[in-house]
């Protein structure tokens, strides 16, 4: 074999060898354990805690305003759609839920018209016809809609 | 003194070349024996796909108020940047009016509240899309990322590998649903994860949590006793653009024809 050749064979394998032994050690641990990703990834996108802690955890210290709720209208209306999940109410009963305004505008998220919401089960008002500009929650219970104040 | 400089030069540079080779050479020699130093505990990684749940989602548009719970909630669940160009869920408002034309908004991805814009006597008809990422099955993301920080977990959810990814954006202009973001604060891309660190701890999404209507319908599609199963069952759904043959499992009832 001319020498020429065989440097060039020579100096090509050493150089795939070295690619080998390079993207060997610098590949992470876990990579391709499942496919082609790191395998531990799995892990990083499970460890996170949970912010909404559900409906049943909120019962464990509002008992009475749950079960307000669960016998009226706003019963399939989870706490949490409402007020914000606290990452600490899980521990503490003493933790208030998170406060919330019954303000128009709070309500009329749901019930303010519109178009693409009617016949839904959801009843739509023009919310300043209903009652003009008070607050919805001088009259109803937000917790129990049909519970007038008055 | 020239020559001499170049020289000394050209050595000091095969030094450090052959020092760098070398050092990576014998680490990577090392690095399979390191398992016998400290013995692995010994894991099977074969995970039987048929013994996985299989995740998906209906979401009925029929139901959906617009209220824009589910986006809300994705943001806090999630860490999402609470500004309005970040969602990993949103609701869309179509609005078909009488001349033909489609008006498609999403203010604030929904969240507040949808409020109808267009005059009543204009509507043809008008109703509400939730979207988020379609988790599809052939997933043009995962193919385009050039690393391997997006995949399908073996119990069918597309996620991204936060460490990994190098933030070139090329998965976000493969999404034909425009699920995908850049987060301005970890400055890789983020999506829907159907909540992973939920739902592998059985509770729902907190999209599902929070809907006040159960627009949305998260479970197994192996099971065959989920309320998701169910809701297949008992409604005609159809996927988003299926002509680009991605697969997804996110099923709507109630699409028309102008949702893109
Ligand atoms: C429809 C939305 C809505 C839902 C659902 C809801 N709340 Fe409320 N909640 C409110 C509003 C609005 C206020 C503020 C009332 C006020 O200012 O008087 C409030 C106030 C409260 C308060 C403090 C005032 C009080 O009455 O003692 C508690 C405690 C509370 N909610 C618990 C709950 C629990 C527990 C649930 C779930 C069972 C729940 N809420 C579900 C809207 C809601
Ligand atoms: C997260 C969405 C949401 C919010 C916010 C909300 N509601 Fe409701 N509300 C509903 C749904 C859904 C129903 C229908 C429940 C059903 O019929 O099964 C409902 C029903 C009602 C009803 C009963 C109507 C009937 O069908 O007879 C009243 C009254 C009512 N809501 C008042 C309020 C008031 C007042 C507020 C503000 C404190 C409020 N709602 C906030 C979702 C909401
Ligand atoms: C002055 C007291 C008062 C205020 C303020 C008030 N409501 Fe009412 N609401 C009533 C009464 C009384 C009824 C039942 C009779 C009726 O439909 O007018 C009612 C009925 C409703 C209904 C059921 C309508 C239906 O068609 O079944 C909804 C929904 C409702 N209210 C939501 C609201 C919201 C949202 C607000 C805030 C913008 C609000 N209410 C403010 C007294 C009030």
């Amino acid at each position: 074999m001319p020498k020429i050749i065989f440097r060039l064979l020579f100096s090509f394998v050493v150089f795939v060898g070295v690619f080998i032994l390079i993207q060997r050690s610098l590949k992470p641990d876990s990579f391709g354990e499942y496919g082609h990703y790191r395998g531990n990834s799995l892990n990083d996108n499970k460890m996170r805690t949970p912010y909404f802690k559900g409906e049943a955890k909120c019962a464990e210290c509002h008992e009475d305003v749950y079960d307000m709720k669960s016998m009226d209208l706003h019963d399939g209306v989870r706490c949490e759609s409402c007020h914000y999940p606290k990452i600490d109410a899980n521990t503490d009963c003493e933790v208030g839920p998170p406060i919330v305004k019954g303000t128009i505008k709070f309500c009329a998220q749901c019930h303010g018209i519109n178009a693409a919401r009617l016949d839904k089960g959801v009843p739509q008002l023009v919310l300043k016809e209903h009652y003009e500009n008070q607050n919805c929650i001088e009259c109803h219970n937000p917790h129990a809609p049909w519970d007038l104040k008055e | 003194m020239g020559p001499k400089r170049i020289e000394n030069k050209r050595r000091k540079f095969f030094q450090t070349s052959a020092a760098l080779i070398g050092g990576t050479l014998l680490y990577s020699l090392i690095k399979p024996f390191e398992a016998l130093a400290q013995p692995k505990e010994e894991e099977d990684p074969k995970i039987d796909k048929a013994d996985l749940p299989l995740w998906g989602m209906g979401v009925d548009i029929e139901k959906c108020i617009g209220c824009g719970k589910c986006a809300e909630a994705c943001k806090i669940e999630n860490n999402v940047p609470i500004e309005p160009f970040y969602f990993r869920t949103w609701v869309e408002q179509y609005t078909v009016k009488k001349n033909g034309e489609v008006k498609i908004e999403s203010p604030n991805g929904g969240i507040g509240g949808l409020k109808q814009s267009v005059p009543d006597e204009d509507i043809f008809k008008s109703f509400l899309v939730p979207k988020l990422c379609n988790h599809c099955t052939k997933a043009p993301c995962v193919q385009a990322c050039p690393v391997g920080a997006t995949y399908i977990s073996p119990d069918g959810v597309v996620l991204v590998d936060e460490t990994y990814c190098i933030g070139c954006s090329y998965c976000i202009q493969a999404c034909p649903y425009g699920a995908r973001f850049m987060n301005p604060v970890t400055k890789v891309a983020d999506k829907c994860t159907f909540c992973y660190h939920r739902i592998t701890k059985g509770l729902q999404p907190a999209c599902v949590e929070a809907c006040p209507t159960d627009a949305r319908i998260f479970g197994d599609l192996r099971d065959k006793e989920t309320d998701l199963v169910t809701f297949l069952q008992e409604n005609p759904t159809e996927v988003l653009k299926p002509h680009l043959n991605t697969h997804c499992r996110v099923f709507y009832n109630g699409l028309s024809s102008e949702v893109r």
